[in-house]
């Protein structure tokens, strides 16, 4: 919670604004607060904005003495133009298989993990969680050397397999999970095993579609975490139909310099997908966000 | 032929005893039910039964066949928890099939079992709804109903009516009663209410501190306790308690003294009778608000039930013994009373609790 809401000042403010409104009609203290709020909102947004609008501007029109807030000529070119000369469309596949791959496996692998740290009785289970809340504190990019030499090894590199293997770790996922499953009521675990449910049963029938809230709030920030991820596809990948759409983006310059508009266009093109799933599951994505802030925290 | 057998049953937790020694045989289709104060181990026990809890020491016999090591499904009973435990995101028709899929039942055998079942406990119209959408009387029959389409040789209840207001509770409790006479099965029920025990149960169990006080029938738990825990325990107001400060004998019955109060004599046997550290029991409705009664004291409270008044009264000594008079009692607190003792009623206790009782 605390980690979520100092990272958005505007959750902290407008929260604190409608408290005080209920104490007092008319209060100068959260006019303030909602004013500030409204200021960072635009510090935050306005680059965005302003990609948007560079990307749909001819590339003649981009750079100008004056700050133009509009362009003066709308236009689709530069758009058209990273369809046209960049393999974007093969990136895009290539970014949905390795996302959806490294969600699927880990929401998977994670899910069983935690229901048999959480409700499995077997010798190590202890050890085994320590190991799993240790693996926590290490930064993924500690052993990119290690990973790329192992998958180097495996001859991997520059394949989808090689791209997902390696993002598949997620301590965070099996903790939410677990604190989940832990959380079930044990009624139900017994009357499944009067009911003769194996473990398989009630994990599959019960824990799971309990849960599947968590399910989807936590496949959408992998997937979100796995679609965003730079440094290792980058590593992991060189031949550039291969590539995924954000190490792609940063292949689309050519011998006549920068071209902001094409640029933006493709860097626009890469969020898209993203934004949009935000857009659609605002709701769950913040809830996995305070999910995975309360374990943080 | 599905007789539950218990024999010196114990269990720890840890170092913690919680039972001692149970032992009992239950009959096939006789309604037992657990009664006793929180935490006597009620639930423990009824777990144990359904392989929910392991036993430290003893063996449970279930139909002729030792079950104490199987896993709860091997044991052929049901069990309703007392949160009811329904899955939330499944119907209730899936509610009730699920126990059956897990061993593979034909389709059309589990719909027309869950039907049945359905029909009997009148929530066929409720079948495709999920528990959320069902009130707590629903969701009650639903948790049994899944017990029954299982065909258990036993249902195991715990506290299984704790969750409903006081006029459901009463109305499911009748129900209950009626599908046990219907269906005929072993019925075990906790509960540590002891109305529900006296009008449900073929035979109460009742349990205090790591031990069975008493098994017997609710008349017997209620005219003949054999502890003197099981006297103040059942019966509503609790069975009066008044120090014996003498006892003798009259043609082989017992009188006793106590408060100072002209004795008192009794139909239990002088033979036998400890003569020190006795407690003299009786319940209400045997100590009558008489003009002519034997016994002297003063008012300190009284109730009005509508149909009874019952009349605690000091003695002499201090001790409070509850009398009964009838519902528009003219006594007011303060006021001297005469109470007349039934004495064919009576009972005593020893220091050790053990009661005495009239021959049967
Ligand atoms: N898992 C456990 N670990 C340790 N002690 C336990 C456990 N379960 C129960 N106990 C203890 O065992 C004793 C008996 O508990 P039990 O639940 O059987 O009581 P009960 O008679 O059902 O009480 P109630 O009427 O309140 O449900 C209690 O003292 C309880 O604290
Ligand atoms: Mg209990």
């Amino acid at each position: 919670m605390s980690v979520a809401d100092s990272r958005n000042p505007a959750v902290d403010a407008s929260g604190t604004a409608t408290a005080q409104r209920k104490l007092r009609a008319f209060d100068i203290g959260g006019l303030i607060l909602t004013l500030i709020t409204l200021v960072f909102a635009i510090i935050w947004a306005f680059p965005i904005y302003w990609g948007v609008i560079t990307s749909l501007k001819p590339e003649s029109q981009v750079i100008s003495k004056t700050v133009e807030l509009l362009p003066r000529t709308w236009t689709f070119d530069a758009y058209w133009e990273v369809f046209a000369n960049t393999m974007i469309g093969r990136w895009y596949v290539n970014s949905l298989v390795t996302s959806l791959g490294v969600t699927a496996i880990t929401l998977v692998t994670s899910a069983l993990t935690a229901y048999a740290l959480s409700q499995l009785r077997f010798p190590g289970r202890t050890v085994l969680w320590y190991l799993i809340l240790a693996s926590f504190m290490v930064p993924l990019t500690a052993l990119i050397v290690n990973h790329f030499i192992l998958m180097a090894q495996l001859s991997l590199i520059n394949t989808w397999m090689g791209v997902i293997l390696p993002q598949l770790i997620h301590p965070v996922v099996i903790i939410v999970y677990k604190n989940f499953f832990d959380s079930v009521p044990k009624e139900y675990r017994e009357a499944a095993k009067m009911d003769s449910a194996s473990e398989w049963r009630i994990f599959s029938r019960i824990y799971l579609p309990m849960n599947w809230g968590v399910t989807t709030a936590l496949a959408i920030v992998t997937f979100i975490g796995a679609w965003n991820a730079f440094l290792w596809p980058f590593l992991a990948v060189s031949k550039p139909d291969m590539m995924n759409v954000a190490v792609g983006i940063t292949q689309v310059n050519d011998a006549f310099g920068v071209h902001y508009a094409r640029d933006l266009a493709a860097a626009i093109l890469a969020a898209l997908l993203v934004a949009l799933l935000y857009l659609v599951f605002q709701r769950r994505v913040t809830q996995a966000i305070m999910l995975s802030a309360g374990v943080k925290g | 032929m599905s007789d539950i057998v218990l024999k010196e049953v114990s269990k720890s937790f840890g170092a913690v005893s919680v039972l001692d020694k149970v032992s009992m045989h239950i009959q096939s289709g006789e309604f037992i039910v657990f009664l006793g104060p929180s935490g006597c181990g009620k639930s423990t026990l009824l777990r144990m039964i359904a392989g929910l809890e392991d036993v430290t020491e003893g063996e449970i016999h279930l139909g002729g066949r030792r079950v104490d090591q199987l896993p709860p499904n091997e044991r052929g009973v049901a069990m309703v928890f007392q949160n009811y435990a329904l899955y939330p995101h499944m119907t209730v028709r899936d509610n009730m099939s699920f126990g059956l899929q897990n061993v593979g039942t034909p389709k059309p055998e589990i719909i027309r079992r869950v039907d049945d079942a359905a029909r009997m406990l009148e929530i066929t119209q409720l079948l495709e709804r999920k528990p959320a959408q069902l009130s707590g009387g629903q969701r009650q029959r639903v948790a049994i109903g899944r017990a029954i389409v299982r065909d258990p040789k036993a249902f195991l209840l715990d506290e299984p009516l704790s969750n409903l207001d006081a006029g459901l509770r009463v109305r499911t409790r009748l129900e209950l009663a009626q599908l046990h006479n219907r269906i005929r099965a072993t019925m075990i029920f906790v509960t540590h209410d002891q109305t529900e025990a006296m009008t449900l149960a073929t035979r109460i169990v009742v349990m205090n501190n790591r031990r069975i006080e008493q098994i017997g029938t609710p008349m017997e738990i209620y005219s003949r306790p054999a502890t003197r825990f099981v006297a103040g325990f059942v019966g509503s107001p609790a069975m009066s308690f008044l120090p014996v400060t003498a006892v003798s004998d009259v043609g082989g019955k017992a009188a006793f003294s106590f408060a100072g109060q002209t004795p008192v004599t009794t139909s239990v046997p002088f033979a036998g009778l400890p003569t020190s550290s006795l407690t003299f029991g009786i319940r209400a409705e045997a100590a009558l608000v008489d003009p002519n009664g034997a016994i002297e004291g003063v008012a300190d409270v009284v109730e009005r039930l509508g149909e009874r008044s019952l009349i605690y009264t000091r003695l002499a000594d201090g001790s409070t013994l509850v009398a009964e008079d009838n519902g528009v009692s003219t006594v007011q607190a303060g006021d001297p009373v005469r109470i007349a003792i039934d004495g064919n009623a009576a009972m005593v206790f020893d220091d050790a609790g053990k009661a005495y009782h009239a021959a049967a």
